[in-house]
């Protein structure tokens, strides 16, 4: 009673929160970004923009088979394929359209990619005046996947000739069933 | 004639100086808060007009200048308009009783830094503060609009109970100077400042002092929580400008008095430093303006650190606590002086 008495006319309560506060404007630095001066360090596995992506020889990955617009729970993917001219059995993404405004950033798309053509890049600046700047085509998404990933992987020489080769004798070849 | 007209000169001439003084410092005191306060948040405040944000007054006040100038529906537009006027003049008017540095020997006589000595400053200077108090009640009054009124309401209750602890905690001192001259307060002061005999007094006007500028913990008439902005909701552009230059002039005259009623004034910590090397050096002025910085940035301090109180609390601490005290501590300086002399 006579304590808490004491406390109170001394003010110790106030003087310890005035201590807190002086420790805090003397020796602790601040820890906010000045963002757009200085920007943090993104983790490993962030989700920003999803980006399509090259083989190392400049040719896209993308292979036009719609597994990322099966995946996607926001319906923001629609791909348009067709067959490559001159080769009826390899097939490419004709038009790639990504509604970004729509994406959820789940990344089940770069999931379900067979041929790891897309990846969610580190870009997290989406601001635009115009809306319509949001809904990116193949050729921007390839863009920000060279600028984003600029080591590309090797493209398999050896599938590639095999794959050749099986193409090309596919109808000489016995019938399997014998 | 003419040496009429040079007084008149000389008169002006120490107004307009005193005055930008003042707002030049009104205006990075604003500054000085947000980054003090966001220091100890561990932030970084403004940082972008300038370096490190040295500009952001300018920029503030630039903005302010050129905002729309609205004024509600169902508002008394002749008292909206006047308000922040009233609130404004008194505070900047304070500044005219405030001796700043010791009288010096010029080419021209003597040179009083300061605009006026009247034999009763520190009334003056309470009387001034309490008109500045119609300002916020009339601009909530006037806006038509229920924060604003709140905002008054509580301010009217705030000033009313926080000015009797005010002015019997400065009777103390002023029974001690025996005189009601800031100037002569201050000579009084000489050797030993007015804190060592009257500490509780000092914590009594410091705590009154911050419940008549609105400071946190007393901010309730603008509580940003409950009432948007408090009285002063509804205003923009160069009338919010006024109510905020007034706020900040308030905070700066009120460190002015507690310097000089408690602190010495000009004078420095011990009487040998006036007059022996190194502190010789250092300019009464420049003692005084350090104890004024070092309430204005207690008043910062504190800001950074205590919550705002409930109004019972408020109510209850300036009735039921601090005016008993300064009662027992005005009766026990009176007898105390009475045996003495």
């Amino acid at each position: 009673m006579i304590k808490k008495f004491l406390h109170q006319i001394m003010f110790i309560e106030i003087v310890q929160g005035l201590y807190l506060t002086m420790k805090h404007l003397i020796i602790k630095r601040p820890i906010t970004f000045q963002y757009p001066h200085e920007k943090r360090e993104l983790p490993d596995g962030y989700r920003g923009i999803l980006v399509q992506l090259r083989y190392d020889d400049g040719s896209e990955k993308c292979v036009g088979c719609s597994l990322c617009e099966a995946a996607c729970p926001s319906r923001c993917i629609k791909v348009i394929s067709d067959e490559v001219n001159g080769n009826p059995l390899q097939r490419y993404a004709k038009e790639y359209i990504f509604d970004l405004s729509k994406c959820v950033f789940c990344a089940f798309c770069v999931a379900a990619c067979p041929v790891d053509a897309l990846a969610m890049s580190k870009f997290y600046e989406y601001s635009t005046y115009n809306k319509r700047d949001l809904i990116l085509n193949k050729e921007k998404m390839l863009q920000m996947g060279d600028k984003a990933f600029p080591i590309r992987q090797k493209r398999f020489d050896i599938t590639k000739k095999h794959l050749n080769i099986f193409n090309l004798g596919k109808k000489n070849f016995p019938p399997v069933h014998q | 004639m003419a040496e009429t007209f040079l007084n008149i000169g000389v008169i002006l001439l120490q107004i307009v100086i005193v005055l930008g003084v003042v707002l030049g410092h009104v205006a990075y005191l604003t500054l000085a808060e947000r980054k003090v306060l966001s220091f100890m948040q561990d932030r970084l405040g403004p940082m972008e007009v300038g370096p490190h944000g040295l500009l952001q007054p300018i920029a503030d006040g630039l903005k302010l200048f050129f905002k729309e100038d609205i004024v509600p529906a169902g508002a008394n537009k002749f008292i909206f308009s006047i308000a922040p006027i009233i609130s404004l003049v008194p505070a900047l008017i304070g500044f005219a009783v405030i001796p700043f540095n010791e009288a010096a020997t010029g080419p021209g006589g003597i040179i009083h830094p300061r605009i006026t000595d009247i034999n009763i400053g520190i009334l003056y200077i309470l009387a001034f503060s309490s008109v500045g108090a119609y300002g916020i009640l009339l601009g909530g009054w006037a806006s038509n609009s229920k924060y604003a009124l709140l905002g008054g309401l509580r301010s009217a209750a705030q000033v009313i109970s926080y000015e009797l602890t005010m002015g019997l905690s400065i009777i103390g001192v002023v029974l001690l100077s025996q005189s009601l001259s800031m100037v002569d307060i201050t000579m009084a002061q000489k050797d030993h400042w007015n804190i060592l005999f009257q500490p509780v007094a000092f914590v009594l006007y410091i705590i009154s002092a911050l419940a008549e500028t609105n400071r946190i913990p007393f901010d309730l008439p603008e509580a940003e929580s409950e009432l948007v902005a408090g009285w002063f909701t509804e205003y923009s552009g160069m009338r919010f400008a006024f109510y905020f230059l007034a706020e900040y002039a308030n905070m700066i005259i009120v460190s002015s008095v507690g310097a000089i009623l408690f602190l010495g004034g000009w004078h420095a910590p011990f009487h040998f430093m006036e007059t022996n090397a190194p502190f010789y050096m250092i300019s009464p002025f420049i003692w005084f303006i350090l104890k004024v910085y070092f309430i204005l940035f207690f008043f910062i301090w504190l800001r950074g650190t205590v919550p705002r109180l409930r109004y019972d609390q408020l109510m209850k601490l300036g009735w039921k606590i601090m005016l008993p005290v300064a009662f027992v501590n005005l009766i026990v300086t009176a007898i105390v002086i009475y045996w003495l002399k």
